[in-house]
């Protein structure tokens, strides 16, 4: 059982425990396991372990281990000769005591159950060879890393199949995607970037270790860490289609859902709450009519409705029938958002898992359903959790009313949509109602392009000036504050007498906020220009 | 010459230092035979106690002592008949009376039963004995080395059963503790009959002695408590080396088993009141001790296992083989004893330091009592002692027939290994 070779390809009794033969053994110690093995002794004297060399893995016979004794005298002798472990079968009597020893002189004690000769045979074909040794796990790392289909999958091969291993997969800030939250923290860490679809950095796959690796220890988990970057890849690329798959899906059935119970809530929204009326407790009444619009189509529609409500409901977990709050999230940001759609749909799902989530125009439209639900509590739920939520862009959300039933559904996120486009002027994380924003709802429309360029061009000479930016914000409060300076000053958190310098230069680029011809058109553009200017 | 005598009053001492020789294991539950003896000799006086020089070399004897389980003899006691039934038997056999008596071995009960069989034959006891400690096969003596014949065999049992076996040494061991099993649980023999010249070689000499000194100074310091051992009236080592202890009379001893007496729990050095102030009482019992047969401590301290062991392969030994591991307090050392009967090896941190035919032993620190593996409890403070054998029991010869191999162990006896 002797073998010459090399000393840097020894194994370690380290790896001796990772790559099979005592790691079915019971580790009765496990001190010192970064010793290199150099070759295995299957001991049935005594005086055999006298012979024993430096390094050498001692294994007791049955024969030999006859108690307690006779494993401590084998220690003590298999320490006396600097051996690398000891080997033992389970005896009556092999306890703590010997384990005792066994830490008071740094040697790692094994038992095995079976018969100690076939683990001595075991253990001599791993020392010699040890990079079939090696290999071996890898591949039957591999070969499970083949088997399964996503991330948590995938970690999970590496953290049961490389023992003393803890793995996970790490976002680029922190988050765990899967595997063991500890891993990240660990002082000994071996660590490879994972790509995603395109080929940039996703995340880290993190290997944490118990202790500091031995440089052959560190190779094989290094290896075994970037065998598993290509299946994680794939799984995420795998996940974003189904992802957009479901997105799509979705989207489908909320607009069929629409599409049954009457107009699609885009067509609704240049309508307009004001062409409704701005409802308050004198006038709810203009509340019911859309929705009995909506009753109205159900019957026009027919059983289609019904139909599409059944899909809806056994395909997608989805409520469209009752008492709804529907909530609209959007971003300022340009992104593509089929490309931060997943993102977003997964966090949301993080905090909130039973409400749905479905790409809707330019954000992401969601509902609550429930007869005791209020506007209120949805607002401060979803203000509470935006900022929670780990999007991958920044979201702001708006909140409709209460409706009954699809077509409700359908008002209500309209009204959503019109108060999101107003939160995206007041910052990420911001969530408005309908009711609470009032007329100024209509304001989201004014972000149009059309609007917007048409503004810059009146307003170019203010623009133009070196503070222009400013002008056109304090322009605005001016004139939200009907021309009071002071309430101006209070709501730009400037002294009254910066306001009234800024009201003489504006006045100089010929600008007269008092003249009431002019004073609408004014107060629009300067509205248009907002976003891009704060 | 004043010629020595054991006495009502010496047997207290006596089975105090049957215990200490019996290795720990075997001493336990031997209190009935001090009453018994204490009853016998108050009827037939004294023994006479005398060395084999002091005998015509011509003189008849044998050594006496029994077989079988001690707790089957407390619970079926000896009549007092069976000594005289083994001389009977030898007697016929060879023609001529017993001259004299002689110990098998000086400790656990076969301390006592040749005392008992000496008094009740009005025959003179021989100082010596054939092991010098307790081993558990009644041919392994320093006699059968000498090459004496164990055979022909007396035995007589508890029903008063008798028989006089002529075979082999190992034959008649075997039949005899079947016997035993058998007739009672128990045996009293008579064996190797020889002409007291040949015990020159043959015998451990002062065996009797020896066990009555260790025995007294195990008493005097178990029944101080507070006291000194000088203030109990316990001897030491140094005055009691002469062999004048059998001057000794009962008002001298007080003539009371103090031993049995588990005594006031000792204090500790610096307490209000401590007389032996820089010293616990364990340590200064166990430098008497170590004056009076050259023991070496071990080490000491909290038993921290104690459980069956395995069983040896090949041994033929009565009883079940247990382990027990003390924590070393001062050193940190872990030493583990195995016990078969009797305390059979210690390894220090895996290492044998202390084998048969040595005597190894334990000491309660707590009542300052010989204590065994039976008796003991993990969290229990103990000493261990190492008794070095008669030196013929390191020869090699010796070794064959009582060392760690003989308890079916692997192993060479240290002194082996220094070799």
């Amino acid at each position: 059982m002797k073998r010459a070779g090399r000393p840097a390809e020894q194994l370690t009794v380290e790896e001796l425990v990772r790559y099979g033969p005592l790691g079915h053994a019971e580790m009765l110690v496990g001190e010192n396991l970064a010793r290199p093995v150099s070759r295995v002794a299957l001991i049935s004297e005594l005086d055999q372990v006298r012979r024993c060399g430096p390094g050498t893995a001692v294994v007791l016979s049955s024969a030999l281990a006859q108690g307690a004794w006779a494993v401590e005298s084998a220690l003590r002798l298999a320490w006396e000769r600097s051996a690398a472990c000891l080997v033992s079968p389970a005896i009556i009597g092999l306890n703590q005591a010997t384990a005792q020893l066994a830490r008071r002189m740094r040697l790692p004690v094994f038992v095995v159950t079976g018969d100690t000769a076939v683990c001595a045979l075991d253990l001599a074909a791993a020392i010699a060879s040890p990079e079939a040794a090696r290999a071996r796990l890898a591949a039957r790392c591999a070969e499970l890393f083949a088997e399964r289909s996503n991330a948590r999958g995938i970690v999970g091969v590496i953290n049961s199949e490389v023992p003393g291993v803890a793995a996970a997969l790490v976002a680029p800030d922190g988050h765990v995607l899967a595997g063991q939250s500890s891993a990240d923290r660990a002082e000994h860490r071996i660590r490879v970037d994972v790509p995603g679809p395109d080929g940039r950095r996703w995340a880290d796959l993190v290997a944490a270790l118990a202790g500091p690796p031995s440089p052959t220890w560190a190779e094989t988990v290094h290896l075994i860490l970037r065998l598993a970057r290509g299946p994680l890849a794939a799984s995420v690329a795998r996940e974003r289609v189904d992802a957009v798959h479901d997105a799509e899906r979705g989207r489908a059935a909320l607009r069929a859902v629409f599409a049954a119970a009457g107009s699609e809530p885009g067509q609704v929204a240049h309508e307009g709450p004001a062409a409704r009326g701005h409802g308050t407790g004198a006038n709810g009444g203009n509340r019911e009519e859309p929705l009995r619009g909506a009753a109205h189509g159900q019957q026009t529609v027919g059983g289609g409705e019904n139909e599409e409500e059944t899909v809806s409901e056994r395909a997608l977990g989805w409520r469209v029938t009752g008492r709804h709050i529907a909530v609209f999230l959007r971003s300022d940001t340009t992104l593509d958002p089929t490309a931060t759609g997943p993102g977003v749909i997964s966090a949301w799902q993080e905090v909130f898992p039973d409400l749905p989530l479905v790409p809707w125009d330019t954000g992401w439209a969601g509902w609550w359903t429930g007869e005791e639900v209020t506007v209120e509590q949805v607002a401060s739920a979803l203000r509470r959790n935006l900022t929670r939520m780990r999007s991958p862009i920044p979201l702001s959300g708006g909140v409709g009313r209460v409706a009954d039933g699809a077509g409700g559904l359908r008002e209500s996120l309209s009204q959503a949509m019109l108060a999101a486009g107003v939160t995206v002027r007041e910052g990420h994380g911001t969530v408005r109602s309908f009711d609470e924003l009032g007329f100024r709802v209509l304001l989201a429309s004014l972000s149009q392009a059309e609007l917007v360029g048409s503004a810059r061009m009146v307003l170019a000479d203010l623009l133009a000036a070196p503070d222009g930016p400013v002008l056109v914000t304090t322009l605005a409060a001016l004139l939200d504050c009907s021309n009071s300076t002071s309430q101006a000053a209070a709501r730009l958190g400037v002294h009254r007498n910066t306001v009234l310098g800024r009201v003489e230069r504006i006045r100089a680029r010929g600008i007269d906020p008092d003249r009431p011809d002019q004073r609408l058109a004014l107060h629009l553009a300067c509205y248009a220009l907002l976003p891009e200017v704060s | 010459m004043t010629r020595s005598r054991i006495t009502v009053a010496d047997v207290p001492a006596l089975l105090a230092g049957a215990e200490f020789f019996s290795t720990s294991a075997a001493g336990e539950g031997i209190e009935f035979a001090g009453f018994w003896l204490e009853d016998i000799l108050a009827q037939t006086g004294p023994v006479e106690l005398v060395t084999a020089d002091e005998l015509d070399p011509d003189t008849f004897c044998a050594a006496v002592g029994a077989m079988g389980s001690t707790i089957a003899m407390a619970e079926l006691p000896p009549s007092g008949q069976e000594p005289v039934l083994l001389a009977r038997s030898l007697a016929e056999r060879f023609g001529g009376p017993l001259g004299a008596v002689m110990p098998l071995n000086a400790a656990s009960v076969n301390a006592l039963n040749p005392v008992a069989a000496a008094a009740l034959l009005g025959l003179p006891l021989i100082d010596c004995d054939g092991m010098g400690r307790v081993f558990p096969l009644i041919h392994q003596t320093t006699y059968e080395l000498a090459g004496l014949s164990l055979s022909p065999l007396a035995i007589v049992s508890a029903g008063h059963d008798s028989l006089l076996l002529d075979t082999g040494s190992v034959r008649a061991e075997h039949i005899a503790r079947s016997i035993a099993q058998a007739a009672g649980g128990w045996l009293l023999c008579a064996m190797y009959p020889t002409r007291a010249g040949r015990l020159g070689e043959a015998a451990i000499h002062g065996s009797v002695s020896r066990t009555l000194e260790v025995g007294r100074l195990l008493s005097g310091h178990a029944s101080a408590g507070g006291r000194t051992p000088e203030s109990a009236g316990a001897r030491t080592p140094d005055s009691a080396g002469d062999s004048s202890w059998s001057g000794l009379t009962p008002g001298q001893a007080d003539g009371d088993p103090l031993w049995f007496s588990p005594g006031p729990p000792y204090g500790h050095p610096g307490d209000d009141g401590w007389p032996w102030r820089g010293a616990p009482p364990h340590e200064r019992l166990l430098r008497d001790l170590a004056k009076a047969t050259g023991a070496t401590s071990l080490g000491g301290g909290r038993v921290v296992e104690i459980g069956p062991s395995v069983r040896q392969a090949g041994t033929v030994y009565p009883g079940n083989p247990m382990g027990m591991v003390v924590h070393d307090h001062d050193s940190g050392r872990l030493i583990r004893l195995e016990a078969h009967n009797e305390l059979v090896l210690a390894l220090a941190d895996g290492a044998l330091t202390a084998a048969v035919p040595d005597l190894l032993c334990l000491l309660d620190r707590g009542t300052l009592r010989m204590t065994g593996p039976e008796r003991l409890t993990v969290g229990d403070q103990v000493d261990v002692l190492c008794v070095p054998a008669a030196p013929v029991w390191h020869s090699g010869p010796g070794l064959g027939l009582g060392g760690p191999g003989a308890f079916g162990f692997p192993l060479r006896h240290p002194r082996q290994e220094s070799r």
